[in-house]
């Protein structure tokens, strides 16, 4: 496993670019790929069991705007999630008749009590956690650190030697 | 509606079941928390689990004591 390097110096805005296009992007370009597949996977396990539990709409940047934001945190996820928001409202809008909340019923695609609220925890928990991520990999490249932390080497039965005269 | 389709159309969840997918939620949240966190990821299992038992414990006694105060309270 790669250990904490000294020579080389991760550049924080490219760490916090990569964190927030790709959960998990900013640490492995900090050398810390195990980490950063687990964030990946992770991330993106929640972000999608939500979207399934929810279907299209779990993404709403018209109603839910707060959750929206959150979900936005997620990075190519969010933004998949709100394309296919738009696709659907834009179809929507343009079916003659009926409000657009008669429509999102007619359609099967309305999001109800409880399957909504599930559904967007997942989703916006996941865009919460990548926040965590993001700053973690900023705050390590800031710092100057890359790579896997050095084993520590923990002897507490040791005394320490004594100074020779 | 023609076909119902993953991605797509709302599942249908009762209330009982919402409840029951607090579990992975907690255990997503104590995995990447922990992945960050932590020093040797060989600790990596052991810390989540008990990361789990924490907030579902946690979640628990605050679930309990929100329900007593709901039905008892004057």
């Amino acid at each position: 496993m790669t250990k904490q390097s000294e020579q080389a110096t991760p550049m924080p805005f490219l760490a916090l670019l990569l964190a927030c296009a790709v959960p998990g992007a900013g640490h492995v370009y900090l050398r810390r790929p195990v980490r950063g597949i687990i964030i990946f996977v992770t991330i993106g396990a929640m972000f999608w069991s939500g979207m399934a539990m929810g279907g299209v709409l779990t993404v709403d940047s018209v109603h839910e705007r707060w959750w929206f934001v959150a979900e936005m945190l997620t990075g190519v996820h969010g933004l998949i999630g709100w394309h296919g928001q738009r696709a659907v409202y834009e179809r929507l809008r343009t079916v003659q008749g009926d409000s657009l909340d008669e429509k999102m019923v007619r359609e099967g695609v309305a999001l109800v009590t409880p399957a909504d609220t599930a559904a967007r925890a997942y989703a916006g928990v996941a865009g919460l956690l990548n926040l965590m991520c993001i700053f973690d990999a900023l705050m390590l490249s800031v710092m100057g650190v890359c790579g896997e932390p050095a084993a520590k080497t923990d002897t507490p039965n040791k005394k320490p030697k004594a100074p020779s005269p | 509606m023609i076909a119902w389709a993953l991605f797509y159309n709302p599942m249908t969840l009762g209330f009982y079941s919402e409840l029951w997918l607090v579990f992975p939620l907690c255990a997503a949240v104590g995995l990447v928390y922990k992945t960050i966190r932590i020093h040797d990821l060989r600790r990596l299992p052991r810390e989540i689990l008990v990361l789990l038992i924490y907030m579902v414990v946690g979640l628990s006694v605050l679930a309990t004591a929100l329900w007593g105060i709901h039905e008892y309270w004057p």
